[in-house]
């Protein structure tokens, strides 16, 4: 505990001294005393006394000695030094500080984002042993599994904890006075006990409750809890109202518990004994399971294939087509951003290196200006690493105090991260927290090396600082490659991020000119709540959406009404193998499309044209479809699709269609993706989830009041939830390339900033140092437009190899950005003219203003000045 | 440096004020030179110019503990006391001692 007393030492020294003081003070008075008991004077007394006790300041310090450690105190000593000069430049200091606290701002910011989502395992115990678990159907992209088969894998596996599963429905709630839109989660049995949480008050669901027609249960979320019964804790056995039975509240979740989404407000069980549930055909649970300890991925994987191929000699038809797909749940929410992410780090670590660049030139300009500081220290007898280690104290200083201005940015900046992408997965995990700190602190440490340790080794080198000793007034020009060096690296970095932040808004801009196939402007969306248990009368649920349909469409300022299962322009994974009932040829492609199932209205709701054929309508007997253009083009030869059925392939839900017409190519699947082949069903029926759209003549936002009154005249039992216009969909489904367009963009620009304030310094301090020169050159009838080209020319020399190196780097760096560019190539032409032309014209801006000063020397007076 | 007769060997200092400390509950920095002349029937003299520093490491060691407490005549000193820690150093510095004298002595003897 030697260090611990020490420090402690070391942090008040006054103090310490005071007390050695007194300390040997009374050693002294003590010894006076006793010679003046045996028979001195007093004044001979102290004198002997003092004499024997010898020095004692010395003594005081060979005593301190031993209380403070040496490396210690000169650490210390270092900072306290540094502290003082650097007070001594505010404007350096300042520009330093103000420098890396944006970079390690920035760069913490991002780190903060990376730790959150990458990083840290999702918010359960051991959430890294999570798993997804779907079911691939032949080809078709089936993401459910069947509750039967979800209790077969979870009963013959050898490999997992559990398996449970989850489905939405989102709900209306009747105990007040309007019904209140609830998103309810029905869950498999073993819920809780894979994601390994226990509520926070009351209790699991019980096995009883987990059967069919077993006593009614649910579990609230926190959310609920608190706005419905403002977080009360005699909630247990109070009640909730769906349809026309009631739910006791038997547990609340823990506020951290928000899954599968931060919107849920209730979970109930849903029975595997469930007479649909038997069914091996119908899908509907996404399934999560838990690793046992010491498994891994693949060996769950291979041991639910082996699960799978024994089920399937039970029961050929249909489990031998299908197939288990395993992967990390955390995998599965946060891989769409990931990408996105470490392209982020990249360019503000880059952004990082830039200031770090730049403090570095700064510094050997200071330290130029110190060699005779330096000089006289090292005459004093100072060593070079003891030189060396003020200097860089010098940095850390700053660094440091950049840290804890840059961590003030951060919190700013994740705050703002978290209200401009609500969207991202985990994107409310983002908080500071010690790991953001201790972040900081290395790159507080980090940046002192990498930009102090280089001028401060030049500084310090002895023939340098010799031959100085002996320059002064006859010196004329030094050449300063190095710290051109360093402005050009500014530059091509710069150069890097800006090409690729133009590259990421020339996609946005191109996304921007596409012309969808639809008309996404003046569409309302939304949802009446209903419920999976109503699409056992599919008639019921028919007429009430026709007459939903008919009331809105007859509302005055609306063109059109039209009800969908899938948003249009937004990516659905509903992809089906299809066959013509007559087959086709081995030889022929697979017939391979997009389903959509949507009312016959859509087509004019959307504005999508009728190409061939007639537009489907309800049609009682049979099931209509209508294919675009893609699709019949593809697979049966154009207009000849008409009169075609489809026949779908292993999927229980969907009925053959008779094709009675073809659309025009809608970018059904997002903006950025080629329409795909696409075949809508008609007839939709009311299930949850299901949009309406209705088309204004107007601000389709402006409806939502008319719109949601009339549904309530129409329906009074149900609620009318998440009113938002089409365009707002689409534009959210880019909120995540919109983010990142526009941080690269800010990074960019400030590096760019960066790296002419670099240049706009060294040049600046490259004429300060050649001032005589210029004097007398000018003395010497030298004309001035000479000299400004001459600074000019140094200036843009350093910005065209940087704009070089940086296309170079540009080139690697366009690789990772190739998946997130639309309609442009990494190598876009008129991208990367721009970005030379601005940083050229910026940089050349940034060297005239140095130049034309150094020509305004008055060669009389710099030449006297001396 | 004057007269060297008196001083204490080096690295005995250690032992000598653990040993001190241990017989007497707590005592200045004065008492235990004192004490050590007194009990050395004035044959040692410890160096005021070492005992501070070595008080002072024994004391970042942990082997003593020091607090400011009131003399008799209540003046305000430094007192140091054993630690458990110190009590340990002690035995060790006791059996080094013995084998050292030991040792000498034999060679004194038979060399």
């Amino acid at each position: 505990m030697a260090w611990y007393r020490q420090f402690r030492n070391i942090l008040r020294p006054s103090r310490l001294q005071r007390d050695l003081q007194k300390e040997l003070a009374f050693h002294v008075s003590e010894r006076a005393e006793e010679l003046r008991q045996s028979g001195m004077s007093e004044a001979d007394a102290d004198r002997t006394a003092h004499l024997q006790f010898g020095n004692l300041t010395a003594q005081i310090e060979r005593t301190r000695d031993m209380d403070i450690p040496q490396y210690l105190e000169a650490v210390l000593r270092n900072l306290r030094l540094a502290v003082r000069s650097l007070a001594k430049a505010p404007a350096f200091s300042l520009t330093v500080i103000l420098t890396l606290a944006l970079g390690i701002g920035a760069n913490s910011a991002v780190f903060s984002a990376i730790d959150a989502v990458l990083l840290r395992p999702l918010p359960f115990p051991n959430g890294d042993a999570l798993l997804l678990i779907t079911q691939a159907q032949l080809k078709n992209s089936e993401s459910s599994v069947a509750p039967v088969r979800l209790e077969d894998w979870n009963r013959l596996n050898s490999t997992l904890l559990g398996i449970s599963g989850y489905y939405a429905q989102d709900s209306s709630e009747l105990s007040g006075e309007m019904p209140e839109k609830m998103k309810c989660e029905y869950v498999a049995p073993r819920f809780l006990q894979v994601l390994g949480v226990a509520p926070e008050l009351g209790r699991d669901f019980t096995t009883q409750e987990e059967h069919d027609g077993g006593p009614n249960a649910v579990l609230i979320s926190d959310r609920l809890w608190r706005r419905r019964f403002s977080g009360a804790p005699d909630v247990l056995g109070k009640t909730l109202h769906f349809g026309k039975s009631s739910y006791p509240v038997i547990g609340v979740m823990p506020r951290s518990f928000q899954f599968p989404d931060r919107e849920v407000d209730a979970w109930f069980p849903s029975a595997p004994d469930y007479t649909y549930a038997r069914s091996r055909e119908l899908t509907w649970f996404t399934a999560i399971g838990r690793l046992k300890p010491g498994v891994t991925l693949a060996q769950a994987r291979d041991n639910l294939v082996t699960v799978q191929s024994n089920l399937a000699r039970q029961f050929p038809k249909p489990d031998a087509e299908i197939s288990p797909r395993v992967e990390l749940l955390k995998e599965s929410t946060v891989g769409s951003v990931k990408r996105s992410l470490w392209i982020l780090f990249g360019s503000v670590s880059l952004l990082l290196l830039i200031a770090c660049t730049n403090i570095a030139a700064l510094l050997m300009s200071r330290a130029t200006g110190r060699q005779h500081e330096i000089a006289v220290r090292f005459s004093l007898g100072a060593t070079r690493i003891s030189v060396v280690a003020q200097e860089l104290a010098e940095v850390f200083v700053l660094a440091l105090l950049g840290a804890v201005l840059g961590l003030l940015v951060a919190t700013g900046a994740s705050a703002a991260f978290r209200s401009l992408a609500r969207d991202l997965p985990r994107i409310d995990e983002i908080a500071l927290n010690w790991r953001i700190v201790a972040y900081c602190l290395v790159c507080a440490v980090a940046t002192t090396l990498l930009s102090g340790l280089l001028p401060a080794m030049r500084s310090t080198r002895r023939s340098l600082s010799s031959s100085l000793a002996s320059a002064g007034r006859s010196q004329v020009s030094g050449r300063n490659p190095l710290q051109l060096a360093l402005v050009g690296a500014q530059v091509a970095l710069a150069v890097t991020l800006l090409a690729g932040a133009g590259l990421l808004l020339r996609s946005f801009q191109q996304l921007g000119r596409v012309y969808p196939g639809f008309d996404p402007r003046h569409i309302l969306t939304l949802h009446v709540a209903t419920t999976w248990a109503e699409t056992g009368d599919p008639a019921g649920g028919k007429q009430r959406l026709d007459r939903i349909l008919d009331g809105l469409s007859t509302l005055p300022g609306v063109e059109a009404a039209a009800s969908s299962a899938f948003l249009p322009g937004l990516p659905n994974e509903y992809q089906l193998e299809l066959n013509t009932a007559e087959g086709r040829a081995e030889t022929e492609p697979k017939m391979r499309g997009f389903a959509r199932f949507v009312t016959p209205t859509y087509f004019a709701t959307l504005g999508i044209p009728l190409l061939a054929g007639e537009l489907c309508r309800d049609d009682p007997g049979r099931s209509l479809i209508v294919v675009n253009r893609s699709f019949a083009n593809q697979y049966l030869h154009g207009a000849g699709a008409v009169g075609h059925t489809l026949l779908v392939q292993g999927n229980g839900y969907v009925p053959p269609g008779h094709i009675s017409g073809i659309v025009g190519d809608a970018r059904e699947n997002g903006m950025d993706h080629e329409p795909p082949p696409t075949a809508y069903w008609c007839g939709n029926v009311l299930q949850p989830g299901t949009f309406f759209l209705v088309r204004t003549h107007g601000e389709p936002a402006a409806m939502t009041e008319t719109v949601r009154r009339r549904i309530h005249e129409i329906e009074p039992m149900r609620s009318v939830y998440d009113i938002t216009p089409l365009s707002d969909h689409i534009s959210d489904a880019y909120a995540e390339n919109r983010l990142r367009t526009i941080l690269l963009a800010c990074f960019a620009v400030t590096a760019v900033s960066l790296a002419c304030v670099g240049l706009y310094g060294t040049l600046s301090y490259l004429v300060s140092l050649r001032r005589r020169e210029v004097a007398l050159r000018l003395a010497l009838g030298a004309l001035r437009n000479q000299v400004v080209g001459q600074f000019l020319a140094v200036g843009l020399r350093t910005a065209v190899l940087g704009c070089v190196a940086g296309l170079v780097l540009a080139a690697a760096f366009a690789r990772p950005l190739s998946g997130m560019l639309f309609g442009v190539s990494p190598t876009d032409t008129v991208t990367i003219a721009g970005v030379l032309a601005i940083v050229l014209v910026v940089s050349a801006a940034a060297s005239l203003i140095p130049a034309v000063r150094a020509a305004r020397v008055e060669p009389m007076q710099a030449l006297r000045e001396e | 440096m004057g007269d060297k007769k008196n001083d204490i060997l080096q690295g005995t200092l250690v032992l000598l004020v653990l040993r001190t400390l241990a017989s007497n509950k707590r005592m200045h920095g004065y008492a235990i030179t004192a004490r050590i002349h007194q009990v050395s029937e004035e044959l040692l003299r410890v160096e005021e110019g070492s005992l501070y520093p070595a008080l002072h490491r024994m004391e970042q060691e942990g082997w003593i503990k020091a607090e400011w407490g009131k003399t008799e005549k209540n003046r305000e000193a430094r007192f140091y006391s054993l630690s458990a820690l110190g009590r340990k150093r002690l035995q060790q510095e006791e059996e080094s001692w013995r084998r050292l004298t030991e040792g000498v002595a034999r060679v004194i003897r038979y060399a």
